[in-house]
C-alpha cells in the first residue's frame, strides 16, 4: 500500500533525464531546459531515464553503453532522432521534438507506476578487470605499492608538478564523449595531478555544429542582414547558456537561452542579462587571465576568439551594405576567457543593434560567396575542427579554468547542413544529412 | 549495574541502527559492475583513483599547532610554575623543544615563505 502510494508520488513527480548527446542533439536539449516538469542531471545516477538526442557515430556505441548502464534500476530509454543500439531495438524513438516532453513524461510515469520493465544491462556484470581470489590476499594485487588491487593498475607515474613543486600523483582518465560539461562528441584524455590539469590529449573532435539556414544561403544571394545578425547573437546567446550552466548559474542560463529563442531579442533585455551576469559574479570567476590564445591558436580558431584577441578579422568589414550601417568590428585585447566573453557579449550588442536599423532600412548582404559566421569566417572553407588546441592550452590550469576556458571556445567544426535541414523533415533523419556526418565522423 | 545498563543502551542503539539500514536494503540486489563504475560520460578510468594527494594546507596546520597550540598550554602551566618551581620549567622545555622540531620541519618546507 505505502509503496504503490509512493511509486504515485515518484510517477508525479519531475522527471529527472540525463541527455547523452549526439549530434546535432542540442535542440532537444534547449526545448527540454526549458520545460517544465523535465530535470536536466549531469549524471546517469540521479537519472531515471536516459535521452539520446542526436545520431550516435558507431565509434561512440562503446562508450554509449557503459553511460547507459550507469543508470540505477528501474530506467528507461528514449532515442530522439536517433537508431536505438542493436540490443534496444524495442526502445521508444521520437522524431518530433514537440513530441519529446511528453514521450518523456508518459515513459516515466510508466516506469515508476510498473508498467514498463526497467531497460536491461547492456554490459556483463564482471568486475571491469579480473581480481578475485588473485594476490597475496585475494584482494587481485601484490601490495600497495606497484601492485593491482582490484585488478586495476596503482598510480606509479611521479610527474613533476606545474604549479608549485608539490608533486602528486598522477590520475588518468578518458573523459567523453558523453560528459555534459565538455562540447557533445569531445573525448580526451586527461591526466590530473590533484585538480591540476597535467596533460591533455584529444582524442575524438566535437560533433559539428549546425548553423542556421540564414548563412548557407548568404553564401549564394543576398539576404537579410536582420535576419543574419539575430541567428548570429541567437547562436551566442546558446553557448553563453552553456556556459552558465557550467558556472552554477542556473537561472541566468535559462534566462539567455529563453532570450535565444525570442523571436525578436530585445536590446535592453539583453543589457538586462549583462548587469546580472556582472553581479552574479560570471566575470570575476573569468577574469583570472587564463586560456589565453597566442595570434596564430586566435587565427586558427577564429571569429569571436580571434577578435577577442586583438585580430581584426570580420568578413563583415568588406560587405558595403554592412559599412553603410556604421559596422566596424568589436576587439579585445586580453585574448583570455574573461576577454571572449566580453566580446561575446559586446558582439551580441552590435548583432542586435546593426538588426534593427538594418531592419529600418531594408538592409540585404552585398558580398556573396563568403560570409562571417558565428564560429569563424567561412569563405572557400567552412571553419574546422581547432580542439586539437586544447592539448596545448589547457595543461597548467586547474580543472574549474580548465573547464571555463573549454566552455569559452567554439572550436567545433561548422556542419555542412544547416539546422533547420537536419531538424527538419522526419525522413531526414538517420538516413540523410546526419547519417552522413555520422559516418564522416 | 550502571555499566550493564550502558552496555545495554549501546547494544540497542547499535542494533536500531543497524535494522533501519538494513530493511529498505533486504530485496535491493547489489548494482552491477557496470553500474559502479566511476561517471566519466562513457570514458574509462586507466588507474586506481587511491592516490597519494597532497594535503596543500598540511604546513599552515603544523605551524598553527606549533604556535598556536604551545601558548594555550603555556596559560595554565604559568599557573603550576608558581607552585612547582624548575620541575615545571625542564617540563615546559622539553614539550617545546619536541615543538620546535615541528617548527624546524615546517620551515624546511617553506611554510614561512610568503607565496
Amino acid at each position: 500500500m505505502a509503496v504503490s502510494r509512493l511509486s504515485r508520488l515518484a510517477a508525479r513527480a519531475r522527471v529527472p533525464v540525463f541527455p547523452a548527446l549526439g549530434m546535432h542533439g542540442e535542440p532537444a536539449l534547449h526545448r527540454l531546459a526549458l520545460t517544465a516538469g523535465i530535470e536536466l542531471v549531469d549524471s546517469p545516477r540521479h537519472a531515471s531515464l536516459l535521452l539520446v538526442a542526436g545520431g550516435v557515430p558507431p565509434d561512440r556505441h562503446a562508450a554509449l553503453r557503459r553511460v547507459h548502464d550507469q543508470l540505477p534500476a528501474p530506467f528507461a530509454t528514449l532515442w530522439y532522432r536517433s537508431e536505438p543500439l542493436i540490443e534496444l531495438a524495442g526502445a521508444t524513438r521520437v522524431d518530433e521534438l514537440d513530441a519529446l516532453p511528453e514521450a518523456l513524461t508518459t515513459l516515466h510515469r510508466e516506469l515508476m507506476q510498473g508498467q514498463r520493465g526497467s531497460s536491461p544491462r547492456l554490459l556483463p556484470d564482471e568486475p571491469p578487470n579480473p581480481w578475485e581470489g588473485l594476490g597475496d590476499d585475494g584482494h587481485g594485487g601484490e601490495g600497495m605499492m606497484g601492485g593491482v588491487p582490484y585488478g586495476r593498475p596503482m598510480v606509479m607515474n611521479m610527474t613533476d608538478d606545474l604549479r608549485d613543486g608539490l608533486t602528486l600523483d598522477s590520475l588518468t582518465v578518458t573523459l567523453g564523449p558523453f560528459l555534459p560539461m565538455l562540447p557533445p562528441g569531445l573525448s580526451a584524455e586527461v591526466t590530473l595531478q590533484g585538480d591540476l590539469v597535467y596533460a591533455w590529449t584529444t582524442q575524438d573532435a566535437p560533433y559539428p555544429t549546425a548553423l542556421g539556414s540564414v548563412f548557407f544561403r548568404a553564401l549564394q544571394e543576398p539576404v537579410p542582414i536582420a535576419e543574419l545578425e539575430r541567428a548570429r547573437a541567437r547562436h551566442h546567446l546558446k553557448r553563453l547558456h552553456v556556459a552558465l550552466r557550467l558556472a552554477g548559474l542556473e537561472r541566468l542560463a535559462l534566462q539567455a537561452l529563453r532570450l535565444a529563442f525570442e523571436p525578436r531579442v530585445e536590446q535592453e533585455r539583453v543589457t538586462k542579462l549583462r548587469r546580472r551576469l556582472g553581479r552574479s559574479g560570471f566575470f570575476r570567476l573569468t577574469t583570472t587571465g587564463q586560456g589565453r590564445l597566442e595570434q596564430g591558436q586566435a587565427r586558427r580558431v577564429g571569429g569571436v576568439a580571434a577578435r577577442a584577441a586583438g585580430l581584426e578579422e570580420d568578413l563583415r568589414g568588406r560587405d558595403a551594405a554592412y559599412r553603410r550601417l556604421g559596422f566596424t568590428p568589436i576587439l579585445q585585447d586580453g585574448g583570455d576567457t574573461g576577454a571572449r566573453w566580453r566580446q561575446t557579449l559586446a558582439e551580441i550588442d552590435q548583432s542586435l543593434q546593426l538588426a534593427h536599423q538594418a531592419e529600418r532600412e531594408g538592409a540585404h548582404t552585398e558580398v556573396i560567396g563568403s560570409v562571417e559566421t558565428p564560429c569563424g569566417p567561412w569563405g572557400e572553407h567552412r571553419s574546422e575542427d581547432a580542439s586539437r588546441l586544447l592539448d596545448e592550452l589547457l595543461p597548467g590550469l586547474e580543472w574549474d579554468e580548465a573547464l571555463s576556458t573549454l566552455a569559452s571556445l567554439d572550436l567545433a567544426a561548422v556542419s555542412e547542413w544547416p539546422q533547420e535541414t537536419l531538424q527538419g523533415s522526419t525522413e531526414a533523419s538517420g538516413n540523410g544529412a546526419e547519417s552522413c556526418e555520422e559516418r564522416r565522423a | 549495574m550502571e555499566l550493564l545498563t550502558l552496555f545495554f543502551i549501546v547494544l540497542i542503539a547499535a542494533g536500531l541502527g543497524l535494522l533501519v539500514q538494513w530493511l529498505p536494503r533486504r530485496h535491493q540486489p547489489m548494482p552491477p559492475y557496470s553500474q559502479r563504475a566511476p561517471f566519466l560520460g562513457g570514458g574509462l578510468p586507466e588507474t586506481h583513483a587511491w592516490s597519494r594527494y597532497h594535503v596543500r594546507y598540511y604546513p599552515m596546520t603544523l605551524l598553527l599547532i606549533a604556535f598556536e597550540m604551545e601558548m594555550m598550554f603555556m596559560y595554565p602551566w604559568a599557573v603550576v610554575f608558581v607552585e612547582q618551581g624548575m620541575k615545571a620549567v625542564m617540563e615546559m622545555g622539553m614539550f617545546l623543544a619536541i615543538l620546535s622540531v615541528g617548527i624546524v620541519y615546517g620551515w624546511r618546507e617553506g611554510v614561512f615563505k610568503w607565496q
